[in-house]
This record gives structure tokens, sequence and C-alpha cells, in this order.
């Protein structure tokens, strides 16, 4: 059993061709940072799709930890917790 | 048996696919596909069954490479987009030109930053070429209007040409291992020496393969009254070389305007080119006029052709790749306008008419008989 909390990355629509179809992904990770860890290796075709081949987050996705933007919190060292959701969605922008 | 023409056509909202029969009569789009998503660059592979590739530059979620196996009614992703390996620091921004290489599913990709991929399996997997992506003028270039942009690749033979913005124009005479910049006659409006070993602003090469050695090139122009450092500059802005691109000389004499984009040359007839002169301030049609000029002497001399265009109020730009022609004995040319209106010029551009004359802002248009 893993000593890190067990959290949900939720999938927006855009994404779900990139995980398979699902739209819930159940992980374990300390933060954000370490969330994305977790995808590179265990989803690295969605990975590709949050981080640039640099490890960057893609500039125009915001990330919220439940209702909350991780710009407002610690960014990508922010922490999560037991049952905590993380959603990925794309800023809204363009034209 | 060649019996559709089919024209791609990448937008601002993604890919669209107009095709008809031979006639060009009763165009049918089809699209988008990708929607929402700038598409920079299609290519219309006809090397054996037809397929089509579109970029697809999604800012949210990054760039995908498209792929249409039954001529543009669906289509669907590689396995993967060109990608830089991860200690080299650079990311992909765009995808800005695909084309055919030798073998039956080779693929070479130019993107921004400006780099060259390849592709041995019809796009599901790539790998850097190193000969120009990481050349020692690779960090000296600097990015122009449109970003730092590999937009052109010319193959011909063992030799391949690369346009780049702003770098210049780089040549491999050893199928892509090693390339050198060769700029010699192409001059740059926008350094006080007018004629640099690179950083050129090309916006465009074609060639035909009826006429080894020659090449023919859309370069930014626009400097006839630059009074800064080094001098005026005109006629800089369309170009001919002999020589493989060893050299360049001027052919802007005649034209209203030495700036443009793309440049385009016959299917069937190498003396013949056009180009779509744009004023440089705006990169508008000059005048709001819109025109195509076509040389039928390799660029000795230069006639309009603007019947059936607006002949007022028409302020719209074509892009690098806005302009193609279909491989019909007596062919057509086709512009994009960034005003979302797809344009078809028979007879080689003697009559215009509009095909389409509300799509998003177009990228670029490719067109060939299938």
């Amino acid at each position: 059993m893993g000593a890190e909390p067990t959290v949900t990355i939720h999938l927006t629509a855009p994404l779900r061709p990139y995980s398979g179809g699902v739209s819930r992904l159940e992980i374990e990770a300390p933060t954000v940072k370490a969330a994305l860890g977790v995808l590179e290796h265990s989803q690295t075709v969605l990975y590709r799709n949050l981080c640039d081949e640099t490890g960057a987050l893609r500039r125009h996705l915001n990330v919220f930890v439940n209702a909350d933007n991780i710009r407002d919190l610690r960014g990508l060292d922010t922490t999560l917790a037991a049952g905590d959701v993380v959603t990925f969605l794309p800023a809204v922008s363009g034209g | 048996m060649a019996d559709r023409v089919v024209v791609t056509i990448g937008t601002r909202k993604g890919v669209f696919v107009a095709d008809a029969p031979k006639t060009r009569r009763g165009f049918k789009l089809r699209g988008p596909f990708g929607p929402g998503v700038p598409v920079y660059s299609t290519l219309i592979d006809t090397r054996g069954k037809p397929r089509l590739y579109a970029s697809s530059c999604n800012p949210f979620f990054g760039m995908k490479l498209l792929c249409s196996t039954d001529l543009g009614k669906s289509f669907k992703e590689t396995k993967s987009a060109p990608a830089f390996p991860k200690e080299d620091g650079r990311a992909l921004a765009n995808i800005w030109s695909l084309e055919a290489g030798d073998a039956a599913k080779e693929l070479w990709c130019g993107v921004e930053p400006a780099s060259l991929f390849r592709s041995r399996d019809a796009g599901d997997t790539w790998e850097l070429v190193p000969g120009i992506s990481n050349h020692e003028h690779a960090r000296k270039w600097e990015p122009g209007a449109g970003g730092l942009c590999l937009h052109t690749i010319v193959r011909d033979g063992n030799r391949v040409h690369l346009g780049i913005s702003t770098g210049g124009h780089y040549m491999s005479e050893d199928g892509g291992e090693t390339f050198q910049a060769s700029n010699s006659g192409v001059g740059a409006g926008f350094t006080p020496d007018p004629y640099p070993e690179f950083g050129q602003c090309v916006h465009k090469i074609a060639r035909h393969e009826d006429a080894p050695g020659r090449l023919y090139m859309q370069n930014h122009g626009g400097w006839a009254e630059w009074d800064g450092p080094g001098g005026r500059r005109p006629d800089i802005g369309v170009l001919r070389s002999d020589d493989h691109g060893k050299t360049w000389r001027s052919i802007a004499k005649g034209l209203p305007s030495d700036f443009g984009f793309p440049i385009v040359v016959h299917p069937h007839d190498p003396d013949v080119v056009y180009v779509m002169p744009l004023e440089g301030a705006t990169r508008t049609c000059p005048g709001g006029a819109p025109a195509v000029w076509r040389s039928e002497t390799g660029g000795n001399t230069w006639h309009k052709l603007n019947k059936g265009l607006p002949r007022k109020s028409s302020y719209f730009t074509i892009q690098r790749d806005g302009m193609d022609v279909d491989t019909l004995k007596t062919p057509a040319l086709y512009f994009g306008t960034t005003t979302g209106q797809l344009w078809m010029g028979r007879e080689g551009g003697e009559e215009w008419e509009c095909l389409f004359d509300s799509l998003p802002p177009i990228h670029c248009v490719k067109a060939t008989v299938v």
C-alpha cells in the first residue's frame, strides 16, 4: 500500500482520446508536480498533451485542485490530500 | 485514373478539404477537421494510395499530425508528432511544413523553433535531423513576425533546400546530413549588412524538376525606401538561382512590389512562375486591388492576372503557403486569404472566381489531381 495520498485526475473531453477514453484516473501523488511525474510514466500519450518536451506545463493550460487554480496556491508544488480532484483545463483564450 | 481535383485548406480553425471533377465545377467542401485548431501546413501525398496530412497546432495540448486515407472524408492523428529530445531544451511551437521523402512512407517536417524532423513510417515516429536543427547558426537565428520557423523544404535528389525565417536559405548536398548557409545574392533589409552570410527572412522557395539547378525565391522584400545603415536595397524580394541555390539574382523588375509570401511554379513549364505582390508596410494587396503576377520567361518580364478579382477595397494577405497550382494539363491556381476566401484562377490564372467566401482565415492551400 502506498504512503502517498490517492487523488483523482479529472480529464475533460478533449483529453480523453489520450487516456483510453476514461474521464478519471486514480493516482497516488503528494503534489501536482508529482502527479505529473506519475502521468509521465503511466500515461505517456496523455502526458504529452499536458507538458511539452522540456517537462514544462503547457502554457495555455490551467490546473485546478478541487476548485482552486494552482496559480493561487503554490503552483506545481501545491500539495495534494487524499480525495483531491486535479483538473487540467484549457485557458479561456483565442478568437 | 486521376479524376478528382483535391484542394486542402489549412485555416485558423482546422483543415478543410474541397474536391471537384476535372471540370473544376461544383467544388464540395468538407471539414473542419481538427476543429478550432490552427493548421499551418498540409501535404497531399500522391505516392501510392493518396494520403492527406495536416499539421494541427493546438495551443493548449501541443502539436498533432492529422492523416486522411480517404481523401479527406475523415482524419485521425498519427501515433506521434515531432518532438525535441528532452535534453535539447527546445519545445515544439508549431509545424510549418510537410514534404514527402524518397521512400514510400518517408516524410520531412519543418517546425518552429526552426528545426527539421524526418519520419520513415508515415508520421508515426519522428527523428530530429541534426545537420540543420543543431547547426552552428541555429541559436543565432531570430524569429520573424511569424516566429522562428523552418517553413520550406525543397528536395532535389540528394540536395535539400530549406527556407528559414529568419535564417535564410540552407542547402544540403548529401541528402540532409549536413547543411550550409547559401545566401549569396539574397538580401536582408533589416540588418546594416545588406547581404549577410545568414539571417535573411526567406519567405518561400520553389523549383521545377525539368529545370535542374534553377530555383525561385520569394524573399522579404519591400526595402526600396530604406534609409538606414547600409543604404537602399530595392528588388531583393523576388530572386532566382541557376546554380542549385549557390548564388541568387533579382527577378523583381516589373512587379508592383517585391514583397510577398508565396511563389509557385507552373506544373508543366519551369519558365512560368507566379507571385502575389503585397505592400511591404501592410502585407496587403497594393492599392486594395489584389492580383497574381505571372512571368512566362523565368522572371524576366511579368504580367498582371486579375480578371475576376476585386478591383478595390480588398486588404487581405496571402500567407507563404497560401497559393498553389493543380496539375491538370491547363492548370488552375488557387489562393486563400487571411479574410477567408478561397480563389481559383482558371487557365493558369487568367480568370478568377471565388470558390468559398467565408472560411476562417486561411494559412495554407495545396492542390492536386488524384
